[in-house]
Order: structure tokens, then C-alpha cells, then sequence
């Protein structure tokens, strides 16, 4: 059988055509297919209480789909609850990897959390950015890693170094250090008793109290014995209230100018509902209030929509502390793969290496671990504050910044005096 | 089954498991199963004292952390292989097993229950005031790389686990079948009888005790390198004790493949719920099934083909 030259022509085209075709085909397919993001969030379990994180995730994703989504495509959220239990997460980040395959991730809430999955991010290559974990990437140094919580450098000894500068300004000679015995607080109580005696600031008192701990009159009563000028108290929500009641019933010394620093606890509406007034004078960490200092593009409109998101799931009802991060990582990515024009991983964690991004909580830099070149966890004081309900923190002068200076919004009241 | 037997499927299954890797891809089914294959050997370890001799353990996080704390720190001192962690995880809870059976094998029911729940609390404590284990935030435990036959960490934790598996179901049948599974079952039957003929009622008690304490820390021993992270919560979840409760009661206590049918069924719908229905399901599913189980088959799994098959013979008798 003989072939002329224009058959073979042919022959040749519809083989290439038809070896190509696969080809061709899974790369049509891939661009019209969505971009998944995936993560877990702790619906279930003691960390329960940030589950408004998906809020801030989901609105995101609402409005960069509502504008025509990234590179054309649609954006997917893929979202499993980890049960708050560190022994859950691997096998989650394993099926979001390699079954579901999503193209980036956001850590679980917090650093206990994150630390299970970032030697598998690592492993697969996969861009991750951090939801509130506090030097989750110090030990595996990942450089796709990238912090959406304003920690700073440092993070785990320095997050609540903003209330000794404070002190420091303030002139304060002593200082009564309290916390509890967990990692987060101990090492910010050993990170600020360092600052402390660098700056010449007399530690009176040093107590690190057990995390189950409710009665705080002891420490109290010793530390009105004490006689500090500034009272640094790192604690969690259930110690934080003790702590605020015990205050209230025993009260503190004239002496005392500053108090509170690292408690968590009082970012939160249902806390912030209880304890009303008695909040006044505090001076505490929070990561966003509404303050004229912080009115970055977008972070009106989001609280607003939150706000509204909030009441149908019935979760905490202002959302200052963790959904605006959650809806700042989500534009981490999109602004990275916007201006990449990929999804290629080292294109996009080259891009956030080399420029900022703007995002709802301000424009962020990343350094070489993927933290915040600068530390701006705020120290803010509740001032003013009445018991007419949680409609006051919405409005500015409820919980005014005194640190950093760049976003001071008034200043300091006096602790008495705040209280009076 | 006769031991022939039970060593070929036994090392069927291994040869099995050791091939997977190269056949399976997907790394995330090697995850789910590593999760299923630990709750087969804290299950069969449970069983040995809380099924053959009926004494409930609600410890059982205490010995599974024991065991993960026992590596983590092996890992950290000495950058020890995994079989070294193995080891000494199952000597340490042994010896943990062996104490806290000593001091509270004398009392029964109720009040050694509350007595293994007080044992979790301590050693969390314990791990909490440690700045060397971490303590409340944990440790990060950056395990030595995979040998090169297997395609990845998560592969060689999953055949480790998979091997520890077949050991505990082989301890547990070898237990079954001796003279130390019927004095064991002598106490449970009724502790004075046994003692009256002639058991050795506590040392009996003891030795389950220990083998039951040393096979979950084993259990535990291969969690750092899997987890990459340690930490308390994890360690001594209550969610293990839970868990280590249901399986043998769902699948059977009075024979060593209840448990591994147990664990076998419960861990795998929890792992499959988790991330299709809801993993608030887990817990209800643990708790639908175990009231299920406790009111239609009190003897769990095995109890209920046993009584299948009666019912069969009966009719075939009558017929």
C-alpha cells in the first residue's frame, strides 16, 4: 500500500491532534476549574469560640467571586473542622493536599494547632498563611510561610512588649509581673521582665500562677503589699474575669498607673458584655479597635457585613480580634496571585517576599520567616465604658490606642482615675 | 483459628501493608489508616485488663501520652530511631502500668475507675511544669527521614503502626489462649472464687495491668513523628479514653478480635464523618453506637454473630 505526501500530511496532523487533545483538554479543564483555598477552623472543641474566623474567610470569598473571582476563575473554599485537637489536623491537611486538592491554605486558629501542619506544608510545597499563630515557622523556617496576625519579629517574646514601652514612657520605676502558667504568657512575662531590666524598671513582684487558678485575692492582696506602679497580667478568659472581679472587690493601690497588658479575654463581645464598666482603666492587647487611627480601605464595610454574618450564626457579634485577619490572609493570597498572574507557589511566596500588601488591616510586609517586619499588636485602654450594652465598642474613644505611637488615638488616663 | 494460622494471615497482612506504599499513592489514605491502626492497638491493649480481667481502665490517655512523651523526648535528648522509641515506650508504660496497678489493683469497680482518671491528670501535670517536654504548648518534634523504601514519613509511621498493630493482637491472643487469659478471666468471673482456687488474684491483676499499660504506650510512641508537634491536649485526649472504652465494648471484649473489630469500625467512620458529614458526628457517633450496642448486644460484635449462628443451628436443628 503506497501513500502520497498529502496523506501522510494529514496522518501526521490528526496523530499530533489526537496525542495533544488530553493535553489540551486537562488544561482547559484546569483553567475553568475553581481555585481552591483549604483550612480548618475549629468549630468544635475549647478553641470553638473563634470559629467567626469562616465569616471572615467567606466574605472574602463572596467578594472576589462577586468581582469576577482570580485569574477568571472562581474562588472555593474548603473548610474541615479540626475539633480543636492538634491530633486531628495532619490527616485533614493530608485530604486537602492530596484528595482535594487546593492550591493554598490557611493554618488552623492559633500555634498549637498550626505546628502539626506546617512540616506537611513544607513537605507538599504549598504556600500556608499563619491565622493568629504566634512563631509557628521559627523552628521549621518555611519560606512559603507568610503571618497574617501583627505579632512582629519576635513574635513569642515581644507580642506584648507595647505595655512596657508604655511603662517605660510613663515614667514607672516598679512593676508587678502575673501569669499564667502556659507558653503564651510565660514568655511574654520573661520577654517583658528583660525589657524591664534593660530599661532600669524594678520587677517588685514576679508570680506565675497555675491556669486553673480563679481566686485572685491572694495575689491581690500581696500585690497592694508591693505597692507597684504598673501591673503586667498575661491570662486567659476564665483567670482574665477573675482577675477583673477580683479587682473590683479588693481593688489596687493609689500607686498603680497601668494595668493589664497581655489578657485574653476582653477582645471578646461576650466578656466585654459581662464585665462592662469594670473594664475601665485597663490597658490591654487587641489587634483591631475602631479607632481613627486604624480606618484602613475596606475595614468598615467588612465589620458591617460581618456584623450581619455574625447574628445568623450567632457567634461573637463584634469580631475585632480574629475575622478581619481571616478576610487580611484571604488578600494575602488573592493580591499575590493577582499580581503574579499564577498560581505557581514559589512565584507567588517570591512576590510577598519582595512587596507589601494592602489588605483591610493595613499594609503588611513580610520578612524572611513570613512575619510582619513591624510589630503592631495595639495596647489600647477601655475608657468610658458604661453598661448599656455592646453598641459603645462600635464607636470610637471606648478603647482608645496608646501603643504604637504611629497609631496613638488619646491618651492615657491614669488607672484610679479611668475607674473613678 | 490455630496459631498456623493466625501468624499466615498475620504475615499476609504485613507483607500487605509493607507493599501498599508502592501501589497506593494518595499519602492521605496512609494518614487516615495510621489513625485507624493506633485505636487497633490501644483498643486490644484496653482489653487485656479491662476485657479478659474486667477491670475498666478510664486511663487509658495516661499510658497512650506516657508513650508519646516517652519518644518526644527521646527525639529531643538523643535523636533515638523509632524502634528505640518503641521500646522504651512500652517498657516505660509497663513500668507505669505495673506502679499504678500496684497501688490501685486493691481497690474494684467504681473507685480503680476514678483512680485511672486521677493518673491522666497527674501526668498532664507533670508534662505541664516541664520546660524540657514543652509543656502547655507543646514540643516540635522533627523526626529523622523516612528509610528509602518507603515513599514518604507518613507511609513508614503508617507500616510501623501497622506492625505494632500485629504485635498487641499477637500479645493479646497469646494471652487468650494461656493459662494467664484464664486466670484472668477467673477474676472477672469472680475475683474470691478465683482466689479461692488457687489464682494468684493480684499478680495476675498486675501483670495485665502492665501488659495492657505497656501495649498503649506503644501506641503513642510513633504519634511524635507522625504529628511532627507534641502537646498535652493531644497526648492525654480524653477522646482516646473515650474511644478505647467503645471499641472492645462495641466489637467484643471476650475474644482479642472484638477489639480490632471494634477499632476497625468506629475509628473508620470517624475518620470518613470528619471530613464528609461533620466531625460533631464523631462523638455522636461514638455515643449513638455505644448505646446501640449496650442495649441490643451487650457482648458487642462477637456476641451477636455468636448468637446469629445459635439461632441458625437451632432452626437447622428443628428443620
Amino acid at each position: 500500500m503506497s501513500i502520497s505526501r498529502r496523506e501522510l500530511g494529514k496522518l501526521a496532523g490528526g496523530i499530533s491532534i489526537a496525542m495533544a487533545a488530553p493535553a489540551i483538554w486537562t488544561s482547559a479543564r484546569a483553567q475553568n476549574q475553581p481555585i481552591k483555598i483549604g483550612c480548618t477552623v475549629s468549630q468544635t472543641g475549647a478553641l470553638a469560640g473563634t470559629k467567626n474566623s469562616q465569616i471572615g474567610y467567606e466574605l472574602w470569598r463572596d467578594n472576589l467571586n462577586a468581582a469576577g473571582g482570580l485569574l477568571g476563575r472562581k474562588v472555593e473554599l474548603v473548610i474541615y473542622d479540626d475539633q480543636s485537637s492538634p491530633a486531628q489536623v495532619p490527616g485533614i491537611y493530608s485530604k486537602l493536599i492530596d484528595v482535594d486538592k487546593v492550591d493554598f491554605l490557611f493554618t488552623p486558629y492559633g500555634a498549637n494547632l498550626t505546628a502539626t501542619m506546617m512540616p506537611l506544608a513544607k513537605q507538599r510545597d504549598k504556600v500556608a498563611i499563619g491565622i493568629l499563630t504566634l512563631a509557628s515557622n521559627d523552628k521549621v523556617k518555611y519560606d512559603k510561610f507568610f503571618q497574617a496576625a501583627p505579632w512582629g519579629p519576635n513574635g513569642a517574646e515581644d507580642w506584648a512588649r507595647g505595655f512596657f514601652d508604655l511603662a517605660q514612657t510613663q515614667g514607672v520605676k516598679k512593676i508587678a509581673i502575673a501569669a499564667a502558667d502556659t507558653e503564651f504568657s510565660k514568655t511574654a512575662a520573661a520577654g517583658g521582665k528583660r525589657v524591664c531590666e534593660q530599661a532600669g524598671i524594678e520587677v517588685v513582684s514576679y508570680d506565675i500562677y497555675p491556669p486553673t487558678l480563679n481566686d485572685f485575692s491572694a495575689i491581690l492582696r500581696n500585690l497592694r503589699a508591693k505597692a507597684p506602679e504598673a501591673i503586667f497580667l498575661c491570662s486567659y478568659p476564665p483567670d482574665s474575669t477573675a482577675m477583673v472581679r477580683g479587682l473590683t472587690e479588693i481593688g489596687l493601690p493609689a500607686s498603680v498607673r497601668l494595668f493589664g497588658g497581655g489578657m485574653v479575654g476582653p477582645q471578646y463581645a461576650s466578656l466585654m458584655q459581662t464585665l462592662g464598666k469594670n473594664l475601665n482603666g485597663i490597658i490591654n492587647f487587641h489587634l483591631y479597635v475602631p479607632e481613627p487611627t486604624l480606618k484602613f480601605p475596606g475595614i468598615e464595610g467588612f465589620l458591617a457585613e460581618y456584623e450581619k454574618a455574625a447574628k445568623a450564626a450567632n457567634v461573637d457579634p463584634l469580631g475585632f480580634y480574629i475575622p478581619p485577619f481571616c478576610y487580611a490572609a484571604g488578600q494575602i493570597i488573592s493580591e499575590a496571585v493577582k499580581a503574579t498572574g499564577s498560581i505557581d507557589q514559589k512565584k507567588v511566596a517570591d512576590w510577598l517576599h519582595a512587596n507589601p500588601v494592602e489588605t483591610i488591616v493595613g499594609k503588611i510586609r513580610f520578612n524572611e520567616l513570613g512575619d510582619w517586619t513591624e510589630r503592631r499588636v495595639l495596647m489600647a485602654q477601655f475608657q468610658g465604658v458604661d453598661d448599656s450594652g455592646l453598641d459603645q465598642f462600635r464607636k470610637a474613644g471606648k478603647q482608645v490606642i496608646l501603643d504604637p505611637p504611629a497609631f496613638k488615638s488619646g491618651e492615657l488616663v491614669p488607672f484610679a482615675k479611668a475607674r473613678s | 483459628m490455630s496459631w498456623r494460622n493466625f501468624l499466615l494471615v498475620a504475615l499476609l497482612v504485613a507483607a500487605a501493608g509493607m507493599v501498599l506504599p508502592r501501589v497506593l499513592e494518595n499519602p492521605y489514605y496512609f494518614f487516615a489508616g495510621y489513625v485507624v491502626l493506633q485505636y487497633v492497638v490501644i483498643a486490644t491493649g484496653w482489653n487485656i485488663l479491662g476485657g479478659y480481667a474486667g477491670y475498666t481502665n478510664f486511663g487509658t490517655s495516661a499510658f497512650f501520652g506516657a508513650g508519646v512523651y516517652t519518644a518526644a523526648f527521646l527525639i529531643k535528648a538523643f535523636e533515638a530511631p523509632l524502634l528505640v522509641q518503641v521500646l522504651a515506650a512500652a517498657g516505660i508504660g509497663m513500668l507505669l502500668g505495673l506502679v499504678t496497678g500496684y497501688l490501685t489493683l486493691r481497690i474494684q469497680g467504681v473507685y480503680f475507675a476514678i483512680a485511672t482518671v486521677a493518673l491522666v491528670v497527674v501526668l498532664e501535670t507533670v508534662v505541664h511544669n516541664s520546660d524540657y517536654l514543652g509543656g502547655a504548648s507543646g514540643l516540635t518534634t522533627i523526626a529523622p527521614p523516612a528509610p528509602a523504601w518507603f515513599a514518604g514519613p507518613t507511609q513508614y509511621v503508617f507500616c510501623v503502626m501497622l506492625v505494632l498493630a500485629l504485635v498487641a493482637v499477637g500479645i493479646a491472643r497469646a494471652i487468650e489462649h494461656s493459662w494467664v487469659g484464664r486466670s484472668l478471666r477467673a477474676i472477672r468471673a469472680s475475683e474470691p472464687a478465683a482466689e479461692a482456687c488457687g489464682v494468684p488474684t493480684l499478680r495476675m491483676k498486675l501483670a495485665a495491668c502492665a501488659i495492657s499499660g505497656g501495649v498503649i504506650a506503644m501506641a503513642g510512641a510513633p504519634y511524635p513523628y507522625y504529628a511532627s508537634h507534641v502537646d498535652p491536649l493531644s497526648a492525654f485526649s480524653l477522646t482516646i479514653g473515650l474511644n478505647a472504652l467503645a471499641m472492645p465494648l462495641i466489637g467484643g471484649t471476650r475474644s482479642w478480635i472484638g477489639p480490632v473489630l471494634g477499632a476497625v469500625l468506629l475509628a473508620s467512620v470517624q475518620q470518613i464523618t470528619t471530613v464528609t458529614i461533620s466531625s460533631e458526628f464523631n462523638i455522636l457517633a461514638v455515643g449513638l453506637m455505644l448505646i446501640a450496642f449496650v442495649v441490643l448486644a451487650p457482648e458487642g460484635i462477637l456476641g451477636l454473630v455468636a448468637e446469629l449462628r445459635e439461632r441458625v443451628g437451632r432452626r437447622r436443628a428443628t428443620t
